[in-house]
């Protein structure tokens, strides 16, 4: 059980946030949903909502990273689109791999250094590569469609150990970067970067070196995660990330992570995002309006951070 | 005799045009205590940063036993066994002690991750050294200010360092941690590593140094056995000059009661408090460190609403206004009362604008928003001249002021807005010798020309020497009145800890 372990920060670890609170609230949720819904519980339904989940989970771990340093990623949705839109592609298969990194590591490394470097803020960064990667995907595949490689597809779809691939797909983000938060140096270091840059810098900590790494983690995350939403949809499509941008800051606040820095655990982060994607499945059996949807998970991340104690950590 | 420990050789830094550090040279031994003293901008924080890494010095080098060193960090410089205890310390609330201990330097294992068993038990063992009771797993943020300062001296013998370098320690402690300190400096001096003590508290320096090094406008003024000096001749070197009059006399006579609180309950809990405060007199709040004056003061000024109680003011024109205790901020200060913290950077200053625009906000205050700002460049330059603010004019950024001026913006912005009562925490914390004077006599000027001044200090010879009359605070209560002419700390002391006897 090394995993679990390294996934529920150690009870000393008082900085990881209130993230028990979501759990709280997923119970509440679940009980709901499944009452007013009773196909929620059916084996389908669960390995469909494991499914949706999955993407979202990637995308809000490598968000989690972001966050904890006291920065913020918006571009995390156009990347899932660009990733997509590279996966059709016309390529062998090893080009359409390097390409796709390639892309994640260049959004990350223009994010990090804009923002380390030219200081400028996490929010204005990675608004213009949201906007500039969203273009380029659009370049690249003006309508859905094409065709996704085989090895993809199954990699999504089939079931390893009889488990769906999708359970595998989250216990490798989860372990990777449970690794790199509880185990590393890197780890420690983006903590004492959320809770004071300066004192960090004082400290031997490479602040901006850490915060350009982050971003293209980030990135790289989220290009996994366009990997499997591709693989599900079975074909490139430039608009099928843009919730990720708001869905992963939803799912990263829900789990106690301070939006200003410092505070956050990956447990929090998993549990939020399994919130976020049992309420939209919960919604859809419900038959409630996609675009009344959209208003409720606006309202959701209001509501969040309105609880947040925003000052959590000053001494 | 062997090299010195440490030295340092024609160091020079300049900052802009300022020249910051100029041309200084300063050897220490091991086993010594050695203390950097001058006015503030003197430039010996500057040195101690660059002794500690954080700047680099344009001029001079650094020999470590004889051997020249350079290092580009504060990191760099432990890894010499240099360790500097900062006045605004490095340490990260969200992290635990442990981690902090190691910060930068972990432990680690050899597949990449942190050696989590040898950390704690590298930070326990430091901080058993230091006989110390805290908690290695704690959060720093749960540390008080002491306890902070002991995880970074803790820091610095966990990378066995040799020199270490205290940056004002006792600024914000209180007596009692202030005298732990003392042990753990002479401690460190048993052992054989070299302390630089960078101060303003000449008694501090008496007590605990060995030799004294004295700076003054970046210069080296003179290196010195304590031994050989008394506290006169030190203020001599400091301000170049000899202070005849440190505290400006007292008042002749006082008027009527300008401000007046009954029944004054700070917490639902607290005792009662009856104050009057006159015009024309300072009155000075004493008493141990935490007993209540701070909530006092804070309740009349609006700023932490007290519980209950009646407070009335009365203006210039005999007109009396009572003050409901919830009042807020706004109406005290609309009724004449102007505030002071001891925090000034944090509840003061803003701290990245203009000495202009600190003042002008003095002058605004009470004027109704629809209407046009006044031109305030005469009230403020005269501000400046009359305050004698150092600076190049009127917009350089208040940040960047040394802490005597910075207190004196402050001040003067009160005085613009025409306030006749000034309450004030600490007048002259983080405020050079020279300053130290000039703020006395501003405070004094304000209360001779009809207005009123309560003090806080946790200095008593400054409420002593500054007030007229003293009342002293004891768990919330006052429990004694006196003059301050005559007083002693000894007086003080006595019906503080009296007190507390009775009680």
């Amino acid at each position: 059980m090394a995993m679990l372990s390294a996934l529920l920060p150690a009870p000393r670890n008082s900085r990881a946030g209130p993230w028990y609170l979501v759990l709280a609230c997923l119970v509440v949720v679940v009980a709901v949903v499944s009452w007013s819904a009773p196909l929620f519980l059916t084996p389908g339904n669960l390995s469909n909502v494991a499914a949706q989940i999955t993407p979202l989970v990637i995308t809000a771990i490598g968000q989690t990273l972001v966050i904890i340093t006291g920065g913020l990623d918006l571009s995390v949705g156009s990347l899932i689109s660009l990733t997509t839109a590279i996966i059709v592609l016309d390529l062998p298969g090893w080009a359409m791999v390097l390409l796709a990194i390639a892309a994640a590591v260049t959004v990350g490394t223009v994010n990090g250094v804009g923002i380390a470097y030219l200081n400028v803020h996490p929010i204005i960064m990675t608004l213009a590569s949201m906007s500039v990667v969203q273009g380029v995907a659009l370049i690249t595949r003006p309508v859905p469609g094409g065709t996704v490689p085989g090895w993809i597809s199954g990699a999504v779809n089939e079931s390893l150990f009889g488990l769906p691939a999708a359970l595998v797909w989250i216990a490798v983000a989860i372990i990777l970067a449970a690794f790199l938060i509880y185990r590393t140096r890197f780890g420690l270091h983006l903590f004492a970067i959320g809770g004071n840059p300066n004192s960090a810098l004082m400290n031997g900590v490479r602040v901006r070196r850490n915060i350009v790494l982050t971003y293209i983690l980030s990135s790289l995350f989220a290009m996994g995660a366009g990997f499997f939403l591709a693989g599900r949809i079975a074909s490139g499509d430039a608009n099928v990330g843009t919730v990720f941008g708001l869905d992963s800051i939803t799912a990263v606040a829900l789990g106690g992570t301070s939006l200003s820095g410092g505070v956050g655990s990956l447990v929090g982060t998993v549990l939020g995002s399994v919130l976020v994607g049992v309420i939209g499945n919960g919604m859809n059996l419900m038959n409630v309006s996609a675009f009344l949807q959209i208003v409720i998970k606006g309202a959701l991340l209001l509501a969040v951070v309105s609880v947040q104690r925003r000052k959590q950590i000053g001494l | 005799m062997a090299a010195p420990l440490i030295e340092l050789l024609d160091i020079s830094r300049s900052f802009g045009s300022t020249r910051a550090v100029d041309d200084v040279s300063l050897t220490v031994q091991s086993g010594s205590v050695h203390a950097v003293t001058g006015e503030n901008g003197a430039g010996k924080s500057t040195l101690m940063k660059i002794l500690a890494g954080v700047i680099r010095p344009d001029a001079g080098t650094i020999r470590l036993e004889g051997c020249e060193v350079h290092f580009s960090s504060p990191l760099g410089a432990l890894g010499h066994g240099i360790s500097t205890v900062f006045q605004e310390f490095t340490l990260i609330p969200n992290l635990t002690v442990a981690e902090s201990i190691f910060l930068g330097r972990e432990p680690m294992r050899r597949w990449g991750g942190i050696d989590y068993p040898k950390l704690r038990s590298g930070a326990a063992a430091a901080l058993a050294r230091l006989e110390s009771a805290i908690d290695p797993d704690g959060m720093v943020r749960n540390l008080t200010v002491a306890e902070q300062q002991i995880v970074e001296i803790a820091k610095g013998l966990s990378a066995d360092a040799r020199v270490f370098i205290f940056d004002e320690p006792t600024a914000a402690l209180n007596s009692a941690d202030v005298e732990k300190l003392t042990r753990l400096i002479r401690d460190l001096k048993a052992r054989g590593k070299a302390v630089l003590y960078i101060s303003h508290r000449l008694e501090e320096i008496f007590a605990l140094c060995d030799t004294v090094t004295v700076m003054k406008d970046g210069r080296h003024v003179a290196t010195r056995p304590t031994a050989e000096l008394n506290e006169h001749d030190l203020v001599a070197m400091m301000v170049g000059r000899e202070l005849s009059s440190f505290f400006p006399p007292r008042a002749g006579t006082v008027g009527e009661p300008i401000l007046t609180a009954d029944d004054l309950r700070v917490t639902a809990a607290a005792p009662s408090v009856r104050l009057k405060l006159y015009r024309g007199e300072i009155l000075g709040l004493a008493g141990l460190e935490g007993q209540g004056q701070r909530g006092i003061a804070r309740a009349l000024a609006g700023i932490e609403p007290a519980e209950a109680g009646r407070i009335e003011k009365t203006d210039r024109d005999q007109k009396r206004q009572a003050l409901p205790v919830d009042a807020g901020i706004g109406r005290t200060l609309a009724s004449g009362i102007g505030f002071v913290p001891e925090d000034r950077k944090g509840e003061g200053l803003f701290l990245d604008l203009a000495i202009r625009d600190n003042i002008a906000l003095g002058v605004e205050t009470g004027r109704p928003f629809w209407t046009l700002a006044p031109n305030t460049t005469a009230v403020i330059g005269s501000m400046m001249q009359s305050m004698n603010i150092r600076a190049r004019n009127a917009d350089a950024i208040v940040g960047s002021l040394s802490g005597g001026n910075q207190q004196k913006v402050l001040i003067g912005r009160w005085l613009s807005s025409g306030v006749d009562v000034l309450i004030i925490e600490e007048p002259t914390r983080g405020v050079d010798v020279g300053a130290k004077a000039e703020v006395y006599k501003l405070l004094r000027a304000f209360s001779d020309a009809g207005g009123a001044v309560l003090v806080l200090s946790r200095e008593t010879p400054e409420l002593i020497g500054l007030c007229d009359r003293l009342l002293v605070v004891h768990g919330g209560a006052i429990v004694a009145e006196m003059a301050a002419d005559g007083a002693t700390e000894h007086d003080i002391l006595h019906s503080a800890i009296g007190s507390r006897q009775a009680a």
